[in-house]
């Protein structure tokens, strides 16, 4: 088992985000006391590798790191034998749940009804549990029953190599991130913005004001109306906003030279982001997909793609770690730059 | 001269215990009636500001007076140490506090103690009703404690001089 999760050739593993993990384990503080010692009693030295903790009542909880799963045994030994973990009761999963939402469930009504929660740090929390309808709609969740810590990662640098792409003498393309789950869009998605609204010197750019639609509060991770991640000095934020409205009222309301959302999909996306061009603002998006051959057998998707709407459109995958840029394309003539 | 000093500081003292024992009864009544105070400014920050517990706790606490803000203000204080504490044993420990400065009676830790378990872990409109029970309750405790010190101020006002003198016969 150890032998496997010392293997550093794997996927995603680099001292720097463990390093940097192990100082500043914010999603730690959202933890019961016990649970928050046994991670860190037993994942102490890989807390920087952690993508995701699942709890769920009656089962061991689990760790992701990577394509890993692993969990800790009654005596607090790692393992991969997940049959052999660590239980989660229903007292310990409740007691979580109170102290990740800050023991003020009432607060987080709409977040419950979106099923997540994000707390300090921009990590997110997603709630599965028993839906209470009202008129056919989910009003909220009751009698949770699993909760998933989805660890979130900032990259300062991460967008480097995509930059020359998407920045051209003083020109912004507007681009597409193309990328199955997992894969760190969000995370690139939120180093561009940082690095176009901040400028970049050695490219001779100056920053530029970006309006950024953060329907799921994701890139920013808002938490009481401070960003938790570097989204750089020129950015405006509208969180929790549906992404067609929020794009038009960040073009009305705050002048943006860029919009950035993510995962576009819906027809009234699109109609926004038409709205966008028209108003002379540069769009970044992206969208869940593996490659452009699947992008063009989606209904709004190959309308976008046809219409040449994206001039560079940006393909991710996990094949050296989250973040591998595949290919980038050329929007207008779908040929490979690279 | 020294006989004179000695009644005088026995008067004084036993008169002092009395008037303490009284300012029990008084102050009780008042605490009840800020808490209840207090937990119509807790109801406002649920209601309309939907503000976390911590953040409502301490700002209902800076409102409120030193003795009935110190429930909210502890609480508050736990809460933000981000230790793992939940709102009841946070709000418990507040009632710890509460309770070392101005006695309380069974029932009125047991009212206060059973708002504790079900405080912020319930939806918004449990929680308005939750607060409107207990600041009922309260009300009912502040009438008895109006009624035990009206007949309890004054006796032990006067008790404890009149103590005091008799101890001071006696001697003599």
């Amino acid at each position: 088992m150890a032998k496997v999760l010392i293997n550093q050739e794997r996927a995603g593993v680099t001292e720097r985000n463990r390093s940097k993990i192990r100082t500043a384990p914010s999603w730690l503080e959202a933890l019961t006391p016990q649970l928050r010692g046994y991670t860190e009693e037993c994942l102490g030295q890989y807390m920087g590798e952690i993508e995701e903790i699942r709890l769920r009542i009656g089962r061991p909880v689990l760790y992701r790191l990577g394509q890993q799963e692993l969990t800790f045994d009654r005596d607090k030994k790692l393992t991969d034998r997940l049959e052999q973990g660590y239980v989660i009761s229903r007292q310990e999963l409740d007691r979580n749940l109170e102290i990740l939402s800050q023991s003020s469930l009432y607060a987080w009504e709409d977040e419950f009804r979106n099923g997540y929660l994000t707390i300090p740090g921009g990590h997110r929390v997603g709630l599965a549990g028993r839906g209470v309808l009202d008129k056919g709609i989910i009003k909220t969740l009751k009698d949770i029953s699993g909760l998933n810590y989805r660890i979130s990662r900032e990259v300062r640098g991460c967008a480097d190599e995509i930059m020359p792409f998407v920045v051209c003498g003083g020109h912004i393309f507007h681009t597409l991130l193309v990328s199955p789950p997992q894969c760190g869009k969000t995370t690139l998605l939120r180093d561009m913005i940082r690095q176009l609204s901040d400028g970049m010197t050695k490219r001779s750019f100056m920053g530029v004001n970006v309006g950024l639609v953060d329907e799921r509060s994701e890139i920013a991770g808002m938490y009481q109306g401070e960003p938790q991640f570097q989204i750089g000095l020129r950015t405006d934020v509208l969180d929790a906003c549906p992404k067609a409205q929020g794009m038009i009222m960040l073009i009305r309301s705050m002048s943006p030279r860029v919009i950035a959302t993510d995962e576009i999909g819906k027809a009234e996306d699109v109609e926004a982001l038409y709205q966008a061009l028209q108003a002379g603002v540069t769009v970044l998006t992206t969208v869940h997909g593996s490659s452009l051959l699947e992008l063009r057998e989606r209904p709004f998707l190959r309308e976008l793609v046809n219409s040449k709407f994206f001039e560079r459109i940006a393909v991710l995958s996990r094949r050296k770690g989250a973040g591998t840029l595949e290919a980038v394309y050329d929007g207008k003539t779908l040929e490979r730059m690279r | 001269m020294y006989k004179l000093t000695g009644a005088l500081c026995i008067i004084g003292g036993c008169g002092w215990a009395g008037l303490k024992v009284a300012g029990v009864y008084r102050r009780r009544a008042e605490l009840l009636r800020c808490l209840q105070n207090g937990l119509s400014f807790l109801e406002a920050e649920i209601s309309y500001g939907s503000t976390p517990l911590p953040l409502a706790l301490r700002r209902v606490g800076e409102k409120l007076d030193k003795d009935s803000g110190a429930l909210f203000t502890r609480a508050a204080q736990i809460l933000c140490l981000n230790k793992g504490a939940t709102a009841s044993e946070a709000w418990e420990e507040g009632i710890k506090l509460l309770n070392g400065n101005i006695p309380l009676t069974a029932e009125e830790l047991s009212i206060l103690t059973m708002f504790g378990h079900g405080l912020g872990n319930s939806a918004r409109e449990e929680q308005l009703k939750n607060i409107a029970l207990v600041r009922q309750q309260l009300g009912m405790a502040e009438k008895k404690a109006a009624e035990a010190r009206v007949k309890s101020e004054k006796m032990w006002q006067y008790l404890g001089f009149c103590l005091g003198g008799v101890i001071v016969l006696v001697f003599i």
